[in-house]
Protein backbone atom coordinates (compact mmCIF):
# COMPACT_ATOMS: atom_id res chain seq x y z
CA UNK A 1 0.00 0.00 0.00
CA UNK A 2 1.10 2.98 -1.29
CA UNK A 3 2.65 5.78 1.98
CA UNK A 4 -0.38 8.15 2.83
CA UNK A 5 0.87 11.78 1.78
CA UNK A 6 -0.71 13.99 3.43
CA UNK A 7 -4.27 13.53 6.11
CA UNK A 8 -6.59 13.74 3.53
CA UNK A 9 -10.14 14.91 4.17
CA UNK A 10 -10.29 15.72 7.73
CA UNK A 11 -13.67 17.92 9.26
CA UNK A 12 -12.79 20.65 10.63
CA UNK A 13 -14.68 22.90 12.79
CA UNK A 14 -16.02 25.62 11.48
CA UNK A 15 -14.35 28.51 13.51
CA UNK A 16 -11.41 30.84 13.39
CA UNK A 17 -8.15 28.40 12.89
CA UNK A 18 -5.92 29.52 16.70
CA UNK A 19 -2.81 28.01 15.05
CA UNK A 20 -1.44 30.98 13.76
CA UNK A 21 0.49 28.77 10.91
CA UNK A 22 -1.91 26.62 10.33
CA UNK A 23 -3.96 29.73 9.73
CA UNK A 24 -1.61 31.00 7.29
CA UNK A 25 -1.33 28.19 5.47
CA UNK A 26 -5.28 27.51 5.32
CA UNK A 27 -6.01 31.02 3.94
CA UNK A 28 -2.95 30.66 0.85
CA UNK A 29 -4.35 27.42 0.13
CA UNK A 30 -8.22 28.20 0.17
CA UNK A 31 -7.62 31.81 -1.40
CA UNK A 32 -6.07 29.31 -4.45
CA UNK A 33 -9.14 26.72 -4.45
CA UNK A 34 -11.53 29.42 -4.58
CA UNK A 35 -10.29 31.85 -6.94
CA UNK A 36 -9.73 28.68 -9.11
CA UNK A 37 -13.97 27.68 -8.44
CA UNK A 38 -14.50 31.69 -9.25
CA UNK A 39 -12.46 31.16 -12.21
CA UNK A 40 -14.54 27.53 -13.50
CA UNK A 41 -17.74 29.70 -12.90
CA UNK A 42 -16.66 32.22 -15.56
CA UNK A 43 -15.83 29.41 -18.15
CA UNK A 44 -18.35 27.34 -17.83
CA UNK A 45 -21.62 29.98 -17.13
CA UNK A 46 -20.20 33.18 -18.48
CA UNK A 47 -20.69 35.68 -15.75
CA UNK A 48 -18.45 38.28 -14.34
CA UNK A 49 -17.55 37.48 -10.97
CA UNK A 50 -15.28 39.68 -8.55
CA UNK A 51 -13.70 38.71 -5.22
CA UNK A 52 -11.42 40.38 -2.92
CA UNK A 53 -9.67 38.79 0.29
CA UNK A 54 -7.47 40.27 2.38
CA UNK A 55 -5.25 38.20 4.02
CA UNK A 56 -3.93 38.07 7.72
CA UNK A 57 -1.24 39.70 6.98
CA UNK A 58 -3.57 42.81 5.32
CA UNK A 59 -2.60 41.91 2.12
CA UNK A 60 -5.38 42.13 -0.05
CA UNK A 61 -5.86 39.68 -3.31
CA UNK A 62 -8.41 40.06 -5.52
CA UNK A 63 -9.81 38.00 -8.61
CA UNK A 64 -12.24 39.32 -11.01
CA UNK A 65 -13.49 38.44 -14.49
CA UNK A 66 -13.43 40.36 -17.00
CA UNK A 67 -11.33 42.77 -14.65
CA UNK A 68 -12.07 42.99 -10.90
CA UNK A 69 -12.13 47.34 -11.24
CA UNK A 70 -15.23 46.99 -13.89
CA UNK A 71 -17.18 44.48 -11.64
CA UNK A 72 -16.80 46.41 -8.77
CA UNK A 73 -17.31 49.89 -10.18
CA UNK A 74 -20.36 48.22 -11.56
CA UNK A 75 -21.87 47.72 -8.20
CA UNK A 76 -20.84 50.97 -6.57
CA UNK A 77 -22.41 52.49 -9.45
CA UNK A 78 -25.63 50.12 -9.61
CA UNK A 79 -25.55 51.01 -13.22
CA UNK A 80 -28.18 49.25 -15.26
CA UNK A 81 -26.70 50.55 -18.46
CA UNK A 82 -24.55 48.11 -19.74
CA UNK A 83 -25.56 44.63 -18.52
CA UNK A 84 -23.25 43.42 -21.18
CA UNK A 85 -19.52 44.30 -21.95
CA UNK A 86 -19.49 45.61 -24.94
CA UNK A 87 -17.38 48.07 -24.58
CA UNK A 88 -14.72 45.50 -24.78
CA UNK A 89 -10.93 46.78 -25.77
CA UNK A 90 -9.37 44.78 -28.51
CA UNK A 91 -6.88 44.13 -25.97
CA UNK A 92 -8.75 42.76 -23.61
CA UNK A 93 -10.79 40.42 -26.64
CA UNK A 94 -7.40 38.80 -27.03
CA UNK A 95 -6.75 38.16 -23.37
CA UNK A 96 -10.22 37.00 -23.38
CA UNK A 97 -10.05 34.58 -26.01
CA UNK A 98 -6.79 33.25 -25.28
CA UNK A 99 -8.71 31.48 -21.73
CA UNK A 100 -9.84 28.47 -23.33
CA UNK A 101 -5.92 27.47 -24.31
CA UNK A 102 -5.25 28.44 -21.23
CA UNK A 103 -7.69 26.11 -20.06
CA UNK A 104 -6.56 23.05 -21.85
CA UNK A 105 -3.12 23.22 -21.23
CA UNK A 106 -3.94 23.32 -17.58
CA UNK A 107 -5.90 20.33 -17.99
CA UNK A 108 -3.99 18.67 -20.02
CA UNK A 109 -0.86 19.56 -18.11
CA UNK A 110 -2.71 17.96 -14.34
CA UNK A 111 -3.54 15.17 -16.78
CA UNK A 112 0.26 14.62 -17.27
CA UNK A 113 1.34 15.14 -13.60
CA UNK A 114 -1.01 12.08 -12.09
CA UNK A 115 0.73 10.15 -14.53
CA UNK A 116 3.79 11.01 -13.28
CA UNK A 117 2.42 10.37 -9.65
CA UNK A 118 1.35 6.70 -10.69
CA UNK A 119 4.94 6.53 -11.49
CA UNK A 120 6.51 7.35 -8.58
CA UNK A 121 3.91 4.73 -6.95
CA UNK A 122 4.75 2.16 -8.70
CA UNK A 123 8.93 2.89 -8.51
CA UNK A 124 8.56 3.21 -4.99
CA UNK A 125 6.79 -0.43 -4.87
CA UNK A 126 9.57 -1.88 -7.15
CA UNK A 127 12.14 -0.12 -4.74
CA UNK A 128 10.59 -1.72 -1.85
CA UNK A 129 10.10 -5.38 -3.11
CA UNK A 130 14.09 -5.27 -4.51
CA UNK A 131 15.02 -4.08 -0.87
CA UNK A 132 13.17 -7.25 0.98
CA UNK A 133 14.58 -9.78 -1.77
CA UNK A 134 18.30 -8.64 -1.64
CA UNK A 135 20.78 -7.61 0.61
CA UNK A 136 22.67 -5.32 -1.60
CA UNK A 137 19.70 -3.40 -2.00
CA UNK A 138 19.21 -2.45 1.35
CA UNK A 139 19.77 1.60 2.56
CA UNK A 140 23.07 1.84 3.32
CA UNK A 141 22.56 2.58 7.00
CA UNK A 142 21.27 -1.42 7.29
CA UNK A 143 24.47 -2.63 5.71
CA UNK A 144 27.48 -4.49 7.46
CA UNK A 145 31.48 -3.34 7.12
CA UNK A 146 31.44 -6.67 5.15
CA UNK A 147 28.54 -6.13 3.47
CA UNK A 148 29.47 -2.39 2.45
CA UNK A 149 33.00 -3.22 1.28
CA UNK A 150 31.68 -5.83 -1.09
CA UNK A 151 29.22 -3.44 -2.32
CA UNK A 152 31.39 -0.97 -2.84
CA UNK A 153 33.81 -3.62 -5.36
CA UNK A 154 30.95 -4.42 -7.47
CA UNK A 155 29.76 -0.58 -7.58
CA UNK A 156 33.29 0.02 -8.88
CA UNK A 157 33.46 -3.16 -11.16
CA UNK A 158 29.93 -1.16 -12.68
CA UNK A 159 31.67 2.28 -13.00
CA UNK A 160 34.22 0.60 -15.44
CA UNK A 161 31.80 -0.90 -17.45
CA UNK A 162 30.13 2.10 -17.77
CA UNK A 163 32.78 4.25 -18.68
CA UNK A 164 33.81 1.41 -21.24
CA UNK A 165 30.36 1.26 -22.64
CA UNK A 166 30.22 5.09 -22.99
CA UNK A 167 33.57 5.75 -24.98
CA UNK A 168 32.57 3.01 -26.74
CA UNK A 169 29.28 4.37 -27.64
CA UNK A 170 31.07 7.84 -27.94
CA UNK A 171 33.63 6.97 -30.42
CA UNK A 172 30.69 5.38 -32.38
CA UNK A 173 28.47 8.68 -32.43
CA UNK A 174 31.46 11.14 -33.12
CA UNK A 175 31.71 8.96 -36.21
CA UNK A 176 28.18 9.84 -37.42
CA UNK A 177 25.33 12.31 -35.96
CA UNK A 178 26.77 14.72 -33.18
CA UNK A 179 25.42 13.41 -30.15
CA UNK A 180 23.89 16.36 -28.59
CA UNK A 181 21.20 16.33 -31.96
CA UNK A 182 19.67 13.00 -29.97
CA UNK A 183 16.00 12.94 -29.15
CA UNK A 184 16.48 11.74 -25.55
CA UNK A 185 18.24 14.96 -24.79
CA UNK A 186 16.44 16.29 -21.70
CA UNK A 187 15.87 20.18 -21.47
CA UNK A 188 16.11 21.99 -18.59
CA UNK A 189 16.20 25.30 -19.69
CA UNK A 190 13.10 26.37 -17.94
CA UNK A 191 10.72 25.54 -21.05
CA UNK A 192 8.08 23.19 -20.95
CA UNK A 193 9.44 19.66 -21.66
CA UNK A 194 10.21 19.32 -25.43
CA UNK A 195 9.92 15.70 -25.05
CA UNK A 196 9.50 13.13 -22.69
CA UNK A 197 12.81 10.83 -21.77
CA UNK A 198 11.72 7.37 -23.02
CA UNK A 199 11.61 5.21 -20.07
CA UNK A 200 13.57 2.27 -19.77
CA UNK A 201 11.97 0.70 -17.59
CA UNK A 202 8.14 0.09 -19.20
CA UNK A 203 5.79 1.02 -16.63
CA UNK A 204 2.36 0.67 -17.57
CA UNK A 205 1.46 4.16 -18.18
CA UNK A 206 3.90 6.21 -19.62
CA UNK A 207 3.68 7.46 -23.12
CA UNK A 208 6.14 9.93 -24.84
CA UNK A 209 4.07 12.75 -26.97
CA UNK A 210 5.46 16.29 -27.63
CA UNK A 211 4.70 18.82 -25.76
CA UNK A 212 4.83 22.06 -27.87
CA UNK A 213 2.93 24.67 -25.32
CA UNK A 214 4.46 27.56 -25.92
CA UNK A 215 2.82 31.24 -24.43
CA UNK A 216 0.60 31.32 -27.60
CA UNK A 217 -2.13 34.21 -27.66
CA UNK A 218 -4.62 31.89 -29.08
CA UNK A 219 -6.25 34.10 -31.63
CA UNK A 220 -4.19 34.03 -34.61
CA UNK B 1 -23.52 12.29 -6.15
CA UNK B 2 -21.97 11.18 -8.64
CA UNK B 3 -19.10 12.50 -9.31
CA UNK B 4 -18.62 13.14 -13.75
CA UNK B 5 -15.48 15.28 -15.16
CA UNK B 6 -16.89 18.27 -16.37
CA UNK B 7 -14.93 19.71 -19.17
CA UNK B 8 -14.09 23.17 -18.66
CA UNK B 9 -16.06 24.89 -21.14
CA UNK B 10 -18.91 27.18 -21.90
CA UNK B 11 -22.09 24.97 -21.30
CA UNK B 12 -24.12 25.12 -24.49
CA UNK B 13 -26.95 23.86 -23.15
CA UNK B 14 -29.15 26.77 -21.72
CA UNK B 15 -30.62 24.78 -18.61
CA UNK B 16 -27.84 22.73 -17.58
CA UNK B 17 -25.68 26.07 -17.93
CA UNK B 18 -28.05 27.61 -15.21
CA UNK B 19 -28.63 24.56 -13.42
CA UNK B 20 -24.51 24.39 -13.03
CA UNK B 21 -24.59 27.95 -12.37
CA UNK B 22 -26.60 27.85 -9.23
CA UNK B 23 -24.98 24.65 -8.12
CA UNK B 24 -21.41 26.66 -8.37
CA UNK B 25 -22.93 29.93 -6.90
CA UNK B 26 -23.96 27.72 -3.95
CA UNK B 27 -20.52 26.51 -3.42
CA UNK B 28 -18.48 29.62 -3.91
CA UNK B 29 -20.46 31.68 -1.56
CA UNK B 30 -19.71 28.74 1.03
CA UNK B 31 -16.29 29.05 0.33
CA UNK B 32 -16.00 32.60 0.97
CA UNK B 33 -17.50 32.41 3.89
CA UNK B 34 -15.49 29.41 5.14
CA UNK B 35 -12.35 31.27 4.11
CA UNK B 36 -13.69 34.49 5.80
CA UNK B 37 -14.89 32.14 8.81
CA UNK B 38 -11.81 30.21 9.19
CA UNK B 39 -9.01 32.85 8.70
CA UNK B 40 -10.95 35.44 10.45
CA UNK B 41 -10.32 37.56 7.71
CA UNK B 42 -12.49 40.40 5.59
CA UNK B 43 -13.87 39.23 2.11
CA UNK B 44 -16.64 39.94 -0.72
CA UNK B 45 -18.24 38.39 -3.31
CA UNK B 46 -19.65 39.74 -6.51
CA UNK B 47 -21.66 38.25 -9.22
CA UNK B 48 -23.27 38.86 -12.26
CA UNK B 49 -25.44 36.39 -13.73
CA UNK B 50 -27.70 36.85 -17.18
CA UNK B 51 -30.37 35.27 -14.98
CA UNK B 52 -31.16 38.16 -12.50
CA UNK B 53 -30.82 42.14 -13.08
CA UNK B 54 -29.11 42.10 -9.08
CA UNK B 55 -25.91 40.99 -8.24
CA UNK B 56 -25.51 37.56 -6.11
CA UNK B 57 -23.18 39.11 -3.17
CA UNK B 58 -21.72 37.52 -0.44
CA UNK B 59 -21.81 38.71 2.64
CA UNK B 60 -24.17 41.08 2.32
CA UNK B 61 -24.75 44.56 1.15
CA UNK B 62 -23.49 46.36 3.87
CA UNK B 63 -20.20 43.84 4.11
CA UNK B 64 -19.68 44.07 0.56
CA UNK B 65 -19.46 47.89 1.15
CA UNK B 66 -17.31 47.99 3.70
CA UNK B 67 -14.69 45.79 1.67
CA UNK B 68 -14.60 47.25 -1.39
CA UNK B 69 -13.99 50.54 0.97
CA UNK B 70 -11.36 49.05 2.31
CA UNK B 71 -10.14 47.59 -0.79
CA UNK B 72 -10.49 51.42 -2.59
CA UNK B 73 -8.09 52.47 0.55
CA UNK B 74 -5.44 50.22 -0.80
CA UNK B 75 -3.21 52.37 -2.85
CA UNK B 76 -3.47 51.48 -6.76
CA UNK B 77 -0.24 50.03 -7.11
CA UNK B 78 -0.83 47.79 -4.40
CA UNK B 79 -3.95 46.92 -4.84
CA UNK B 80 -2.92 45.66 -8.42
CA UNK B 81 -0.09 43.68 -7.28
CA UNK B 82 -2.37 40.66 -6.44
CA UNK B 83 -4.61 41.13 -8.78
CA UNK B 84 -5.79 38.66 -11.12
CA UNK B 85 -8.21 37.76 -13.72
CA UNK B 86 -9.13 34.48 -15.45
CA UNK B 87 -5.93 34.55 -17.89
CA UNK B 88 -3.57 35.13 -15.73
CA UNK B 89 -4.41 33.54 -12.64
CA UNK B 90 -4.74 30.35 -15.30
CA UNK B 91 -1.50 30.98 -16.62
CA UNK B 92 0.29 30.78 -12.68
CA UNK B 93 -1.60 27.24 -12.35
CA UNK B 94 -0.29 26.29 -15.18
CA UNK B 95 3.16 27.02 -14.77
CA UNK B 96 2.93 26.05 -10.74
CA UNK B 97 1.87 22.55 -12.24
CA UNK B 98 4.30 22.68 -14.82
CA UNK B 99 7.42 22.98 -12.29
CA UNK B 100 5.29 20.27 -10.28
CA UNK B 101 5.23 17.81 -12.88
CA UNK B 102 9.45 18.95 -13.71
CA UNK B 103 9.90 18.06 -10.22
CA UNK B 104 8.07 14.74 -10.37
CA UNK B 105 9.79 13.61 -13.27
CA UNK B 106 13.12 14.47 -12.22
CA UNK B 107 12.40 12.55 -9.19
CA UNK B 108 11.03 9.92 -11.35
CA UNK B 109 14.26 9.49 -13.08
CA UNK B 110 16.61 8.91 -10.09
CA UNK B 111 14.00 6.45 -9.23
CA UNK B 112 14.28 4.65 -12.39
CA UNK B 113 18.15 5.06 -12.28
CA UNK B 114 18.70 3.34 -9.16
CA UNK B 115 16.74 0.45 -10.94
CA UNK B 116 18.65 0.30 -13.58
CA UNK B 117 22.03 0.56 -11.61
CA UNK B 118 21.09 -2.82 -9.34
CA UNK B 119 19.62 -4.32 -12.51
CA UNK B 120 23.13 -3.72 -14.29
CA UNK B 121 24.90 -4.57 -11.05
CA UNK B 122 23.91 -8.30 -10.95
CA UNK B 123 23.98 -8.89 -14.55
CA UNK B 124 20.38 -8.76 -14.64
CA UNK B 125 19.89 -5.54 -17.15
CA UNK B 126 22.14 -5.01 -19.91
CA UNK B 127 24.14 -1.92 -20.49
CA UNK B 128 24.13 -2.03 -24.09
CA UNK B 129 20.43 -0.71 -24.38
CA UNK B 130 21.06 2.30 -22.67
CA UNK B 131 22.07 5.82 -24.21
CA UNK B 132 24.96 8.13 -23.79
CA UNK B 133 22.52 10.26 -21.64
CA UNK B 134 21.30 7.66 -19.42
CA UNK B 135 25.03 6.30 -19.13
CA UNK B 136 25.74 9.85 -18.00
CA UNK B 137 23.38 10.13 -15.39
CA UNK B 138 23.49 6.50 -14.36
CA UNK B 139 27.46 7.06 -14.20
CA UNK B 140 26.50 9.88 -11.49
CA UNK B 141 24.06 7.91 -9.72
CA UNK B 142 27.09 4.72 -9.35
CA UNK B 143 29.63 7.97 -8.51
CA UNK B 144 27.30 9.77 -5.43
CA UNK B 145 26.44 5.75 -4.28
CA UNK B 146 30.01 5.54 -4.12
CA UNK B 147 30.52 8.23 -1.93
CA UNK B 148 28.13 7.49 0.22
CA UNK B 149 29.07 3.87 0.54
CA UNK B 150 32.59 5.55 1.70
CA UNK B 151 31.60 7.69 4.16
CA UNK B 152 29.59 5.22 5.54
CA UNK B 153 32.60 2.64 5.71
CA UNK B 154 34.71 5.40 7.04
CA UNK B 155 31.64 6.34 9.82
CA UNK B 156 31.56 2.26 10.78
CA UNK B 157 35.84 1.93 11.00
CA UNK B 158 35.63 5.34 13.18
CA UNK B 159 32.72 3.90 15.64
CA UNK B 160 34.73 0.55 16.11
CA UNK B 161 38.00 0.18 14.85
CA UNK B 162 38.31 -3.63 16.51
CA UNK B 163 35.72 -4.53 13.97
CA UNK B 164 37.65 -2.93 10.91
CA UNK B 165 40.66 -4.84 11.81
CA UNK B 166 39.01 -7.91 11.85
CA UNK B 167 36.99 -7.56 8.64
CA UNK B 168 38.75 -9.84 6.17
CA UNK B 169 40.23 -7.53 3.50
CA UNK B 170 38.22 -8.27 0.22
CA UNK B 171 39.84 -8.92 -2.54
CA UNK B 172 38.81 -8.97 -5.91
CA UNK B 173 38.40 -12.36 -6.31
CA UNK B 174 36.69 -13.16 -3.57
CA UNK B 175 34.14 -10.75 -4.85
CA UNK B 176 33.93 -11.90 -7.87
CA UNK B 177 34.98 -15.83 -7.97
CA UNK B 178 33.38 -17.89 -5.15
CA UNK B 179 35.68 -18.32 -2.34
CA UNK B 180 33.22 -17.47 0.61
CA UNK B 181 35.46 -18.73 3.79
CA UNK B 182 35.88 -15.38 5.05
CA UNK B 183 33.21 -14.02 4.24
CA UNK B 184 29.83 -13.83 6.93
CA UNK B 185 27.42 -16.61 5.67
CA UNK B 186 24.43 -14.69 5.64
CA UNK B 187 21.74 -14.57 2.52
CA UNK B 188 22.95 -17.63 0.97
CA UNK B 189 20.83 -17.36 -2.25
CA UNK B 190 21.34 -13.19 -2.24
CA UNK B 191 25.30 -13.86 -2.42
CA UNK B 192 25.08 -16.37 -4.75
CA UNK B 193 23.29 -14.04 -7.82
CA UNK B 194 25.57 -11.85 -6.25
CA UNK B 195 28.45 -13.31 -7.31
CA UNK B 196 27.04 -14.85 -10.21
CA UNK B 197 26.23 -11.23 -11.53
CA UNK B 198 29.81 -9.99 -11.14
CA UNK B 199 31.16 -12.85 -12.65
CA UNK B 200 30.02 -11.66 -16.36
CA UNK B 201 31.59 -8.49 -15.72
CA UNK B 202 34.65 -11.00 -14.33
CA UNK B 203 35.81 -10.42 -18.28
CA UNK B 204 35.78 -6.32 -17.95
CA UNK B 205 38.58 -6.89 -14.65
CA UNK B 206 41.14 -9.16 -16.67
CA UNK B 207 40.37 -7.01 -19.40
CA UNK B 208 41.43 -4.35 -17.80
CA UNK B 209 44.38 -5.86 -16.41
CA UNK B 210 45.32 -6.65 -19.44
CA UNK B 211 48.24 -4.06 -21.00
CA UNK B 212 46.80 -4.36 -24.34
CA UNK B 213 43.90 -2.05 -22.90
CA UNK B 214 45.66 0.66 -25.25
CA UNK B 215 43.09 -0.38 -28.49
CA UNK B 216 40.58 1.76 -26.89
CA UNK B 217 42.81 4.43 -25.52
CA UNK B 218 42.22 3.73 -22.29
CA UNK B 219 44.98 3.42 -19.66
CA UNK B 220 48.24 5.68 -19.02
CA UNK B 221 48.22 6.86 -22.75
CA UNK B 222 44.49 8.24 -22.89
CA UNK B 223 43.48 9.44 -26.49
CA UNK B 224 40.27 10.54 -25.48
CA UNK B 225 39.46 12.58 -22.51
CA UNK B 226 37.17 10.72 -20.21
CA UNK B 227 33.97 12.28 -20.58
CA UNK B 228 32.26 11.39 -17.49
CA UNK B 229 34.64 10.13 -14.81
CA UNK B 230 37.14 13.07 -14.89
CA UNK B 231 38.35 11.73 -11.55
CA UNK B 232 39.15 8.19 -12.46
Amino acid sequence: MAPKRSLGRQKIKMAQIQKKSHLQVTFSKRRVGLFKKASELCTLCGVDIAIVVFSPAGKVYSFGHPKVDSVVDRFLTRKQINPMPTNLHLVEAHRIASIPDLNLQQTHMRNELEAEKKRRETLDEMRKASQNQFWWEAPIEDLNLHELEQLKDSMEELKKTISIQANKLFLENSNSVPIFGTNNVIRGDGEYYEMKPNPIISASCTSSHVHSYGYGHGLF
Amino acid sequence: MTRQKVKLAFITNDSARKATYKKRKKGLMKKVNELSTLCGIDACAIIYSPYEPQPEIWPNNIGVQHVIARFKRIPEMERSKNMLNQESFIRKQVTKTNEQLKKQMKENREKEMTEVMYQCLTGKGSIENLTLPDLKDLGELVDQTLKDISRRIESLKIASPNEAAAAAPPLPQAVVGGSSSSMVVDNVSGRDEMQRGTQTTQWFTDWMNNPSEQNLGLGPNRIWPHPFFPDC
